[in-house]
């Protein structure tokens, strides 16, 4: 069920059979080895190693993807009684205000929560290249907040914003300022929110930076400075271009992330206050499993899908020029 | 790529070179660091204060005296709502789910790596391509499909379907594909039956992934809210993570929330605590997303 974030490997179309497999070359050598053909003799052993694994993604993955576009196409209810109905879902979420409102949404929860967690996990994974002792240590902190559930965090800072006991209008009570409802003005619900998730899960986008920053080569940095390059000119002209592959797939994953919110939405705000933290997914959700509109409720499953592709697609794209 | 087995060596992993030696600069960069450090801690803190707190008063500044901090909110919290069946469950769902997937996920990298049959490409391909579909986007038809089987509030539809899990197949195929075919060939020259090379000579070469695989599916499923939400209707069958989003929408006092909240978030800093090299590491190497 985690699935829906997708590897690095597959997101930049660096997966494939081709990793780690021996070349095709040593295809007569190994051609002639009793395994080899004993394998080939035998292929129902492979079907047999594959078959728990298939049958559960024939039934769990494949068929609700058949089963998304089909439904779709009808008017399915809780009744499980159906008419056909084309692409009537489809004309009527365009025509539908509660879907314009959760695409607003979440692409302004996108807009706010993608620079807000690229800046933090690349702020700190420069922070934590640079330092000489207490790496490990640091890095451990930052990290800490990834393994917890999003709902563990939007409970704690549910309670960070409350207007009468939380956290943060404590301390503004100090210098006599507040208090602010956070989540109850529309204007600070949706980068309220965005705080939550970006401090739940920056620790994973800021190893993947740091990673990408230790992969670049020492060499290059060595003669910028002594051509006289400072350290921002370095960071901007030499780090920041071969970082450029690594911060794309970063930007992708947590777009991807984004579009999918709807955990710290359902705790901290249930969509309010009137809709103004109503996501994509929660709109998805509602039409499932409050209206029990099933049809519907696919359709707009699908619209994610298509979302979510698109934004796939143009990172390949845009990264593929790059090689 | 994915050489789990691999860790960064730290004389690799050199800082680019320093130039500034003002201790200005010398300063900002550990003083940052800690500021940033800070933030991200006082979070759980201020979460475990709360919890800590006593049940009446105000939560600040009482939560911050260290003499009047009481287990009170624990007992309560415990014998008011379902957190201990919530726990059971959500230990089943995530500790059943980390056996079966890491066994049928083996079992199929193995083939994908190292046998040969009919319609493996395209097999292969097809689990990678549902990697692009998001969960969300087949919520309604993984739904509809679960309760016709009946298997709504249930184990069986808690966790049969989370173990179609792609990331795991492919990560556990490229591990195994850079294992040698000698030691399959010499082992079947030997006649050793098919599952017996599974079992004592693919597995226990694999430990290493799977043990970080492991970590992963488990807080995978420990931290999974939309689909036990969908699914665990009924109180009895909630999860831990679902349970203390309900919580949050019960009139309960926010000392106790904090307390069931300190609770949920227990195993995965175990997990942390223990392993959290491997995390790191495996992510800086291979991306896996949990």
């Amino acid at each position: 069920m985690t699935d829906a974030r997708q590897t690095p490997d597959t997101a930049t179309g660096r997966a494939g059979p081709v990793a780690g497999r021996p070349a095709p070359t040593s295809q007569s050598h190994r051609a002639s080895s009793p395994g080899r053909r004993r394998s080939l003799r035998r292929p129902w052993v492979g079907l047999l190693f594959v078959a728990p694994m298939l049958l559960l993604f024939l039934a769990f993955r494949f068929l609700p993807v058949v089963g998304a576009v089909l439904l779709s196409l009808t008017d399915y209810r809780l009744s499980g009684r159906w008419d056909f109905v084309a692409v009537d879902n489809y004309t009527r979420l365009l025509q539908d205000g509660l879907f314009h409102q959760a695409l607003v949404v979440t692409l302004t929860y996108t807009a706010v929560f993608v620079p807000l967690t690229v800046l933090l996990s690349l702020g700190t994974a420069v922070l934590l290249h640079q330092v000489v002792w207490g790496r490990g240590f640091f890095r451990g902190v930052f990290f800490l907040p990834y393994v917890t559930s999003i709902v563990l965090a939007a409970v704690i800072w549910k309670w960070i914003y409350d207007a009468q006991d939380g956290l943060i209008n404590a301390v503004l009570g100090l210098v006599s300022i507040g208090p602010v409802d956070f989540l109850a003005e529309s204007g600070l619900v949706l980068p309220s929110i965005a705080v939550t998730s970006a401090w739940k899960g920056f620790g994973y986008s800021m190893l993947i930076l740091l990673a990408g920053l230790q992969a670049v080569p020492r060499s290059y940095l060595e003669a910028a400075m002594i051509d006289g390059a400072g350290t921002w000119q370095r960071f901007r002209y030499i780090t920041l271009p071969q970082l450029r592959p690594v911060l794309f797939f970063v930007l992708v994953i947590e777009t991807i992330g984004a579009f999918q919110v709807f955990d710290a939405m359902y705790v901290m705000t249930g969509g309010g206050p009137v809709r103004s933290s109503y996501s994509l997914v929660y709109f998805l959700y509602d039409s499932g499993f409050k209206y029990f509109d099933f049809g519907y409720a696919s359709a707009i499953g699908l619209v994610l899908f298509a979302i979510v592709l698109v934004v796939s697609l143009v990172q390949r794209r845009l990264v593929g020029r790059d090689d | 790529m994915v050489n789990l087995l691999e860790r960064p060596r730290a004389q690799d992993t050199a800082p680019p070179p320093r130039t500034e030696s003002r201790p200005a600069a010398r300063l900002t960069l550990p003083t940052l660091l800690t500021l940033t450090a800070i933030v991200t801690i006082v979070p759980f803190a201020a979460m475990v204060l709360v919890a800590f707190a006593p049940p009446s008063g105000q939560t600040f500044p009482d939560a911050l005296d260290p003499t009047r901090f009481t287990s009170e909110n624990f007992s309560r919290v415990l014998s008011s709502s379902d957190i201990p069946r919530w726990t059971i469950n959500s230990l089943l769902y995530s500790l059943v789910s980390v056996v079966f997937v890491l066994l049928f996920a083996a079992m199929a990298g193995y083939a994908f790596a190292k046998k040969r049959f009919p319609g493996r490409e395209i097999m292969f391909w097809a689990f990678l391509a549902t990697l692009m579909v998001p969960f969300q986007a087949t919520l309604i038809p993984s739904y509809i499909l679960v309760s016709r089987l009946d298997w709504v509030d249930s184990y069986w539809g808690l966790i049969v379907p989370t173990l179609a899990n792609s990331q795991s197949v492919f990560l556990l195929r490229q591990f195994i594909s850079q294992l040698p075919d000698e030691l399959f060939e010499a082992a079947e020259i030997d006649g050793a039956p098919e599952w017996r090379i599974f079992t004592q000579i693919v597995l226990p070469l694999i430990r290493p992934a799977l043990a970080t695989l492991g970590i992963f599916v488990f807080l995978w499923h420990w931290n999974d809210f939309l689909w036990p939400l969908v699914i665990g209707q009924s109180g009895e069958m909630q999860t831990l993570t679902v349970g203390l989003a309900t919580l949050q929408t019960q009139a309960v006092p926010i000392n106790q929330i904090m307390a069931g909240a300190t609770i949920t978030v227990v195993p995965s800093l175990l997990v942390f605590g223990l392993l959290q090299r491997y995390l790191t590491d495996s992510i800086a190497m291979s991306g896996l997303k949990a």
